[in-house]
């Protein structure tokens, strides 16, 4: 790669978090009119180095340069005057306001009189017109899909006049249809000369839509060659290093005999939202995968079968015995294992400290005046097991980092055997290694006979661990397969209800490109 | 349809109007002050300091113009206090709201002791006025100052750079600045702006609608507003109907008293709260299911974040 063409040129650059050394001395370049991605695990420092491109972070040591001049990146406001504008997987967008009102209000000329004769209005709707023309300008942001509102986000930043734009993890929200929109988004960007980097670890987006890939691992680029040069094979091996073994993460066939758990005809509803005549069976040692958009009612089915919501209609029935329905107390303490989603806010109380949080897993069994040593001698031996981050049992919950608090949790819903487990986005926002833990949990219990609930939007995962798959859309179970059966694809068309309803197949084919 | 433009019709519009008055100056302050993402339930004791200062200085000064700018620029200062208190220490926004409306409500009793039995003349009467006479004879200064401003407050929100802004502070402070905006300076601006136009609605009480001062002139009418701004869904325009509750209702139960219904004045004179509140008890669940329009910033001061 000759240095005259390299819009963006990163030099040794270094970032040391604590004792963690998240960037050790990158090498990169980008070209201009070049897509560029950036492979590898999570953890392995690639939205980090990002990151100091953009301003977020200054370098331990190293030099950024700007076609060709050394350039000081102190913030990103520094990055935006530079041309170098970043999509975060938080979007910073107002759900409440409508499309346009949010482009507006990131439009760095933005008039003070907005009516809507004013003349702003053609330049900063111009992208959206080219680049998302399904979406109308007037809808509220809460009203739009995932991939919509990432689309948006983008144009944000594109409205800056950014030239050089930082994807991160976009597609990991996405379906297939939808990841396969902004592949589109993306060439067409790269075709009108933008710079580009598509941080991920999805294979398929590399081969989908980058010009060249930078292989990431422990801070470091092992890897840098052309996509038409390479496979994908290849770089898995670069990108895992083969360290990671996948041998303590196998999965038995379920027990072919009698049905363990029936999930008999559930409905329930909460504020607005429905779930609608699910019913599903799981025999001993299953891993039920729950796939579906998020908002689609996962939440709500989760909370349901766990007892926290009253069902409208049907019953969880496990080994014969319903333990969840209509009009009665759930007799689930002991039986079921939840781990909710966003599990700061639904399954700890922030406050209080490790021993509480960990003992209020059997608060039922707890006497009038718990014998607080003999929790805090459960909640070191939980705390050793599932190597949760200080060891400290009496620090409050609220301190731990995201990843410890879901061990946290894991190990509380797992202390003892359990017949139904529910698990929600388990490993969201963990490292390989953290994940691999909590999956061997869980799939030790399932081992045992435990039946498995698996609400997830991560297809891949699924697709490799559960045994059948079932798609919840709009309340509704819309279909289920075996996962040896499925494909991404058939999936995805389920996702965005491509059978259950025609208005609903409307949308599919506006999404495909 | 002959009834509606009756003159009886159209004196019991005009006192509607003119009962509504302070209460829509109030939920319009409010709204903007709720719209960046503070609650503010000191504007009853806001509405007190405006109305006893505006009253001493109409008395003393014998211009009516005067004394509505001094309770202003009264109230304003004591919504400073809640500003401070909140947006600067970091005090709980519903303590610090009420430590406000105690402090207000007993500095102008204290202050307004003289002042009992005074009267003072007021505006005077717009009858005079070409054309609009025998219409405008009916309402006062205050009335036109609030129709006039309800719209010219709404399309400042609705259509400017920085209405948009501060609609966006009250959204989310983060993702604000993320764009550039202060957010801090506009929370400040929004509870300042909320103060004034209480200060407002106070003089207007005391100065332009009463002309006299007793203590608790203003009789909960600012807490009132507070519930209105969630019936008029933190929308401008919506403010006017909204505060036409609780005029409407007032001049209701005056009328009724003469009417002489057999029902105890005591008893009738709740009727100004009691319709208000039973709106929002009906409009409040329907509007949960449409997701409210309460801005984002708002619920996290009722989760105590």
């Amino acid at each position: 790669m000759p240095p005259t063409s390299s819009r963006v040129e990163l030099r040794r650059l270094s970032k040391r978090f604590g004792t963690v050394q998240a960037c050790a001395g990158v090498d990169l370049h980008l070209g201009a009119g070049e897509v560029v991605a950036l492979l590898g695990e999570n953890g392995a420092g690639k939205s980090t180095l990002m990151k100091l491109l953009y301003g977020v972070y200054p370098p331990d040591s190293g030099d950024i340069l700007i076609d060709g001049r050394p350039v000081i990146v102190d913030s990103p406001r520094r990055a935006r005057a530079l041309g170098i504008g970043m999509v975060f997987q938080q979007f910073s967008l107002i759900p409440a306001l409508s499309v346009r009102e949010n482009l507006m209000l990131a439009y760095p000329g933005a008039p003070w009189w907005q009516g809507s004769s004013a003349g702003a209005w053609s330049r900063v709707l111009q992208r959206l017109e080219t680049l998302a023309p399904e979406v109308h300008p007037n809808s509220k942001v809460a009203e739009l899909a995932v991939g919509q509102r990432q689309q948006i986000e983008l144009i944000k930043v594109l409205n800056l006049d950014a030239s050089i734009v930082i994807l991160d993890e976009p597609t990991s929200v996405l379906t297939p249809q939808e990841a396969e929109r902004l592949w589109g988004m993306v060439r067409q960007l790269a075709d009108s000369g933008h710079t580009l980097v598509f941080i991920t670890h999805k294979m398929e987006d590399v081969m989908a839509c980058t010009d060249r890939v930078a292989v990431m691992r422990n801070g470091q680029v092992v890897e840098e060659c052309r996509v038409a040069d390479t496979t994908e094979q290849a770089l898995v091996t670069r990108m895992m290093g083969g360290s990671l073994s996948e041998d303590g993460l196998r999965i038995d066939s379920p027990r072919p005999r009698a049905h363990r758990v029936w999930m008999k005809n559930i409905s329930a509803t909460r504020q607005g939202e429905h779930i609608r005549g699910i019913d599903l069976k799981l025999m001993p040692g299953e891993i039920l995968g729950i796939a579906g958009v998020s908002g689609n009612g996962q939440h709500l089915f989760a909370d349901a079968m766990a007892g926290l919501v009253p069902l409208t209609e049907g019953e969880l029935i496990i080994d014969g015995e319903v333990v969840v329905g209509p009009k009665m107390r759930p007799a689930i303490a002991g039986r079921l294992g939840y781990i909710p989603e966003q599990p700061a806010v639904n399954a700890v109380a922030g406050d209080l400290d490790l021993t509480i949080n960990a003992a209020l897993g059997r608060f039922k069994a707890l006497a009038l005046f718990p014998d607080w040593d003999a929790e805090r001698k459960r909640t070191e031996e939980l705390i050793n097991a599932f190597n949760v981050r200080p060891p400290d049992p009496a620090l409050a919950v609220g301190q731990l980092s995201g990843g410890n608090l879901q061990k946290l949790v894991v190990g509380r819903e797992l202390a003892t055997p359990r017949e139904l487990i529910i698990a929600c986005y388990p490993t969201m926002g963990l490292d390989a290694g953290a994940a691999q833990a909590i999956y061997q949990a869980l799939f030790k219990q399932v081992s045992a006979g435990a039946c498995m609930l698996w609400i997830s939007e991560d297809l891949d995962d699924l697709l490799q661990y559960a045994h059948r798959i079932a798609v919840l859309h709009a309340g509704e179970i819309v279909g289920v397969i075996e996962a040896k059966q499925a494909d991404r694809y058939s999936l995805g068309t389920w996702m965005t209800g491509g059978v259950s309803s025609s208005q609903s197949i409307a949308e599919t084919a506006a999404l495909d490109p | 349809m002959s009834d509606l433009f009756s003159p009886e019709m159209l004196s019991f519009i005009a006192a509607a109007l003119r009962s509504s008055t302070p209460v829509l100056l109030v939920v319009l302050g409010e709204t903007l002050t709720q719209r960046v993402g503070v609650i503010n339930l000191g504007v009853e004791g806001q509405m007190l300091v405006g109305a006893i200062t505006g009253f001493a200085v109409t008395l003393a000064s014998g211009s009516p113009t005067l004394g509505l700018l001094a309770g202003m620029f009264a109230a304003t200062l004591l919504s400073a206090v809640h500003a401070l208190l909140s947006l600067y220490f970091g005090a709980n926004q519903i303590a610090s709201g009420l430590a406000v409306l105690i402090l207000g409500a007993g500095l102008s009793a204290f202050y307004g002791i003289p002042y009992v039995g005074e009267k003072i003349s007021g505006f005077g009467s717009m009858a005079g006025v070409p054309l609009l006479g025998p219409l405008l004879g009916q309402l006062s200064v205050s009335v036109l100052i609030a129709l006039l401003l309800t719209p010219l407050i709404g399309v400042w929100l609705y259509t400017t750079r920085t209405g948009l802004a501060w609609r966006a502070v009250g959204e989310s402070t983060e993702s604000a600045r993320a764009m550039g905006i202060n957010p801090l300076l506009i929370q400040w601006l929004g509870v300042l702006v909320g103060g004034l136009l209480s200060g407002l609605a106070g003089a207007a009480l005391s100065v332009d609608y009463t002309s006299n001062w007793i203590e608790n002139i203003s009789s909960g009418r600012g807490l009132v507003a507070v519930g209105l701004v969630i019936v008029a869904r933190w929308n401008p325009y919506l403010a006017l109907p909204a505060a036409l509750l609780y005029g409407g209702s007032e001049a209701l139960y005056l009328r009724m008293q003469t009417w002489g219904v057999g029902v105890s004045p005591y008893l009738l004179s709740t009727l100004p709260y009691v319709i208000p509140l039973s709106v929002l008890v009906v409009t409040s669940g329907r509007l949960r299911q449409r997701g409210g329009g309460m801005p984002e910033g708002l619920k996290a001061v009722f989760k105590g974040s």
